[in-house]
């Protein structure tokens, strides 16, 4: 579920914060620039894990060497997160620090059923009826990934509402999961 | 920047949630304040890796991870002589899954029914639940020692209303 990608950069020290201790200084700005954030094709990035090499410092800048904590569940693991929004599309997962995975109703275990009056995906299994409830923890397995560069694209005509620009966002990491199989699901029908 | 290296290792749930309590230890005692954006994903996955049925959930009080107790794990797989050997993902999956059934156990090892004799699959789950314990699936939540008292002071409130 977590890597550790190797990251080479300038960092710059502002003057404000030559107080700080080199590794220090270093950390946070390195956090500050990376954390939270996406890189495209390698995840998203958690934390500083440990700075390997740094040049001598320079007037300005310096090369530094490190290790970042990166969020990027490989394919076919197994992770766990918590059921956000449902729909006839199928089912929307978050994690408390992710919020971009969506499991297709075509990935739902065999005799699946949307309730449209109560908005959630149901299981029917033999006589036996579980619901996928809204903020449930289930268990689903990572199939496939999708990445957006939010690099600002030329303005095209005519599409200046705010609504378009809404519809149209594309989350930078998204993970399609899938929850068919034993195992997967509510975490509870398997207990 | 450059990427040297996209996967230089990968990580178990455990290691980083020691990474980042040990970071917070050593912030409080040197009285350090890291980025607001570095802050508020370390708080999120630390909240995350506390919810349960996350094997890490009560680590707090049990202690139930360590360096030790995963290469215990490893060496009573290895004594358990089981026909197949287990891939490096594989122990990944089970350190942060903890299965305690054949079913979960069947997702986080690949083929399982064909590798494995239900035997073996539940020698399996033994070794994990006498190594890595469990937490009981009744009190699911709110336990018996009340709410709130697994938060760290520094923990901000979150926005969500929770469950």
């Amino acid at each position: 579920m977590f890597i550790l990608t190797k990251i080479a950069d300038l960092v710059q020290i502002a003057p404000e914060d030559f107080r700080k201790q080199s590794y220090a200084a270093l950390e946070d700005n390195i956090n500050a620039k990376y954390a939270n954030k996406v890189l495209q094709k390698i995840g998203l990035c958690i934390c500083l894990w440990d700075i390997l090499w740094t040049s001598e410092g320079l007037i300005g800048q310096g090369d530094v060497e490190f290790r970042m904590v990166v969020f990027r569940p490989f394919k076919g693991e197994v992770i766990v997160a918590r059921i956000s929004d449902q729909s006839p599309e199928g089912i929307h997962l978050v994690t408390d620090f992710f919020d971009d995975i969506f499991v297709p109703w075509t990935e739902l275990p065999e005799g699946s059923e949307f309730e449209p009056t109560e908005n959630l995906w149901v299981w029917k299994e033999d006589d036996q009826v579980m619901y996928f409830d809204n903020n449930e923890m289930v268990r689903f397995r990572v199939i496939a990934e999708d990445w957006h560069d939010q690099t600002p694209s030329k303005p095209t005509e005519a599409e200046g509402t705010e609504e378009a620009a809404q519809a149209n966002y594309k989350p930078p990491y998204q993970i399609i999961g899938s929850m068919n199989g034993p195992g997967l699901g509510c975490c509870l029908w398997w207990e | 920047m450059k990427i040297l290296e996209s996967q230089n290792a990968l990580l178990s749930n455990y290691e980083v949630y020691q990474h980042i309590v040990d970071l917070r230890k050593r912030n409080k005692t040197q009285n350090r304040r890291v980025p607001g954006n570095a802050h508020h994903i370390m708080t999120e996955v630390i909240s995350y890796l506390r919810t349960q049925p996350s094997p890490l959930a009560k680590q707090d009080e049990t202690q139930a991870y360590s360096a030790e107790a995963i290469s215990r794990l490893l060496e009573r797989l290895r004594e358990a002589n089981l026909p197949s050997e287990l891939t490096k993902g594989e122990v990944l999956s089970i350190l942060n899954l903890r299965p305690t059934n054949s079913a979960v156990l069947s997702t986080a090892i690949e083929d399982m029914e064909e590798r494995f004799t239900e035997d073996e699959q539940n020698r399996i789950v033994d070794i994990i639940v006498e190594v890595l314990g469990r937490d009981d699936p009744e009190g699911q939540e709110e336990g018996a020692d009340g709410e709130g008292e697994a938060m760290e002071e520094d923990v901000v409130p979150s926005i969500e209303n929770g469950h």
